[in-house]
């Protein structure tokens, strides 16, 4: 099935997904499909989102690694036009870590968040922790 | 709904127009401004003069592929020999500088090194070579001997099966594959073109090869893409004409300054207002996701894909914009910190507002296709063939059918953009407002019984299985009667043109006798109040079937007149 003929490269990044996590984020493929993961992020300490855990489901198309994880509804620019097969799911999960603690306006990883965050810091945190509680905490 | 609420705010606001209309303002400031163009004005989409002399002096030339890919080799060439670098770097520098020659000399020889590293022209590689035979493949991780392994001038190292899949997905995703990097994460080194040609397959060769001709034009300022699909010509405008409506060899007409279908009479602001208009009109989520949009910086068509309304134009411009206001990505509110979870999307889908693929087929019509169709049934040389088999008359003398078609495609087109002419004809402008919709009431009756000429009368002639055969026509009674419906339909719409292009200015000046035949019947018979003018519906109808009233048909012209009139109210004809 799916799972007998994946690919050395997935089967590696796994493996290493598995035994060496990195801080706050962990990643566990599906025991039916092993291009399907189960993400958890913890909102990082000191940030808006404190206190969250964000769960996400990440797949792995056929294409990959020509082709980008995808992960619903995240808009993240490596997870478009800026993938480059290079990258990893890990390089992935943790740019979504790093949009998640405090932003820092000057990191062109998040510029759009970043020019929203230099105009109206109160605004756009509230708005996250607010996010935070809605969608983040309990469920 | 919120949804609609923003759209229609959006539609109705100036800023749509400023967005259809800036004609490429917007990338043409600061240091990307592509040369050739002289720097004329740009604003001038307003007023069209009317062309008295059509077509004795075109203010376009329209390039073929081949006139393309001449011009590029002679830039490579000339790029090549006076910067001293070989061929693919030329070619690699040229796709970034949109092909504009003198840009790339003034800014090379300012500063080369800040180009190459823009470009990512290295002239080292920056990646450590080891010596070991076998090497680590950065992307499926496998280990290669070394001759399995290849790099860019970076020296980062992947295996061929990985480099063929990385070339063929960038060259599948679009134009953006004319500067492709190495993968490394921050590297950005340029890959050549002949490194691509020799790992590509044949077909993507041949896109890669199609994208290198398309990405000459590409933000020329005095150069534009046909619009019609498949098309792949281009026109050169002169600079300082203000008549924008060009024609292409493969027969699309469209307006050079907003690349929508030709539009005259109408200005290029009208035609963008009464395009948002009907489209805001649609009223739910279908249309603006059924359709392509241009970018609002380049212009470029840009295909709506899945979910997410954060939209990247397709490299070189890649701009950022949202899809639903057109806005600037960068001035939306991605408050959630990197999530953006395309509310009004999300909810336009819960409702069940549109099922996606199917209704985008069906919905991303547009009215390109119905001219096409016309064309291609009857205005196509095959009509010709068959017809010339036939009656045994060589296709010389049957060119006019042809021109009484593309005359009722002209005119077709002229009449849809009367109606958005009318529609922003304002409501107090009373005597306007009924020479408009006389003229026009007119026009359409001219072309209708054009129209059921060319095309019943036709029929007959073609033996179509449904067009019944009564009495055999003469085909030397259709020939003149086809060619003055044509003259007749022709000057109909050259007035109605003019008229609406003169702003309807013969109302204000009526008193005097007027020359212009659109005044002239306005006021010989625009009080008769024939019934036709207030709905143009009804006019269709009516025209058709004319002759079962009491009209009489013109010996000369065929133009229907009332059973009143003695001389044709047409060509003056006596009865
Ligand atoms: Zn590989
Ligand atoms: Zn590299
Ligand atoms: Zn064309
Ligand atoms: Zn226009
Ligand atoms: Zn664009
Ligand atoms: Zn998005
Ligand atoms: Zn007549």
């Amino acid at each position: 099935m799916a799972n007998s003929n994946l690919p050395r490269r997935i089967i590696k990044e796994t493996q290493r997904l598995l035994s060496e996590p990195a801080p706050g984020i962990s990643a566990s493929p599906s025991e039916e499909n092993m291009r399907y993961f189960n993400v958890m992020v913890l909102g990082p300490s000191q940030s808006p989102y404190e206190g969250g855990v964000f769960k996400l489901e990440l797949f792995l198309p056929e294409e990959y690694p020509m082709a980008p994880p995808k992960l619903g509804r995240i808009c993240l620019d490596i997870l478009k036009d800026k993938w480059s097969p290079a990258l990893q799911i890990r390089t992935v999960l943790l740019s979504i870590q790093a949009l998640l603690s405090a932003p820092n306006p000057d990191d062109p990883l998040s510029e759009n968040v970043a020019k929203h965050w230099k105009s109206n810091e109160v605004e756009a945190v509230e708005t996250a922790k607010e996010w935070t509680r809605l969608y983040a905490t309990g469920a | 709904m919120d949804s609609d609420e923003e759209i229609h705010d959006v539609y109705d606001g100036d800023s749509a127009e400023d967005y259809y209309y800036s004609g490429g303002d917007s990338n043409m400031d600061g240091g990307d401004s592509i040369g050739g163009g002289e720097d004329e004005d740009d604003d001038a989409g307003y007023g069209y003069g009317y062309a008295s002399d059509e077509g004795s002096e075109k203010t376009y030339t329209v390039l073929r592929e081949d006139d393309i890919r001449q011009r590029q080799e002679e830039s490579i060439s000339h790029v090549s020999a006076v910067l001293s670098i070989s061929r693919v770097a030329a070619s690699i520098l040229l796709c970034h500088y949109k092909w504009n020659v003198s840009q790339l000399h003034d800014q090379w020889f300012a500063d080369e090194d800040r180009i190459r590293k823009s470009v990512g022209l290295l002239t080292k590689p920056v990646a450590m070579f080891s010596n070991a035979n076998e090497m680590n493949c950065g992307i499926c991780f496998d280990s290669y001997p070394r001759d399995q392994i290849q790099s860019a001038v970076c020296g980062h190292p992947y295996c061929i099966t990985c480099w063929k899949g990385y070339i063929t997905t960038s060259i599948n995703d679009g134009p953006g594959c004319l500067l492709l990097r190495c993968p490394a994460p921050g590297c950005g080194a340029a890959v050549g073109h002949d490194m691509i040609h020799k790992l590509a397959s044949d077909e993507d060769r041949e896109k890669y090869s199609r994208y290198f001709v398309r990405s000459y034009i590409v933000d020329k300022k005095k150069t534009k893409w046909c619009p019609a699909p498949d098309c792949e010509n281009a026109v050169e405008f002169e600079l300082g004409s203000n008549v924008y409506d060009v024609k292409c060899l493969c027969s699309h007409a469209f307006c050079w300054n907003c690349t929508e279908e030709a539009h005259r009479p109408v200005d290029c602001s009208t035609v963008a207002k009464w395009i948002l208009k009907n489209s805001a009109e649609s009223e739910n989520m279908n249309w603006i996701l059924a359709n392509s949009k241009p970018c609002p910086k380049c212009k470029r068509p840009i295909e709506k894909n899945q979910g997410c309304m954060h939209m990247s134009c397709t490299p070189p411009c890649k701009f950022e914009f949202c899809w639903l206001c057109l806005g600037a990505w960068s001035d939306h509110g991605e408050r959630t910190g990197g999530f953006y979870a395309c509310n009004r999307y999300e909810a336009a889908k819960q409702e069940g507002l549109y099922d996606e693929s199917e209704k985008r087929r069906e919905m991303a019509k547009n009215s390109l296709e119905r001219y096409t169709h016309y064309y291609e049934r009857w205005a196509s040389n095959q009509t010709l063939e068959k017809l010339s088999d036939k009656l045994k008359e060589p296709e010389s003398q049957l060119k006019f059918i042809i021109e009484a078609w593309q005359q009722i495609i002209e005119c077709r087109r002229v009449l849809k953009w009367t109606y958005a002419y009318g529609y922003y004809l304002p409501e107090h402008e009373t005597a306007k407002r009924q020479l408009f919709e006389y003229s026009q009431g007119e026009a359409e009756a001219a072309l209708e019984r054009l129209h059921q000429c060319a095309e019943k009368e036709l029929l007959v002639f073609l033996g179509n299985d449904d067009g019944e055969v009564e009495t055999q026509p003469d085909f030397e009674t259709f020939r003149p009667k086809l060619a003055g419906l044509t003259r007749v339909t022709r000057s109909y719409f050259e007035n109605l043109v003019r008229a609406l292009e003169n702003g309807l200015s013969e109302v204000d000046s009526q008193a005097a006798s007027s020359t212009s035949v659109s005044s002239k019947n306005a006021g010989a018979k625009g009080k008769g109040g024939k019934a036709k003018s207030s709905s143009s519906r009804s006019s269709r109808t009516g025209t058709r079937n004319i002759d079962d009233v009491n009209h009489w048909n013109c010996e000369r012209c065929t133009y229907a007149n009332p059973e009143s009139s003695t001389l044709c109210q047409m060509c003056r004809n006596p009865r």
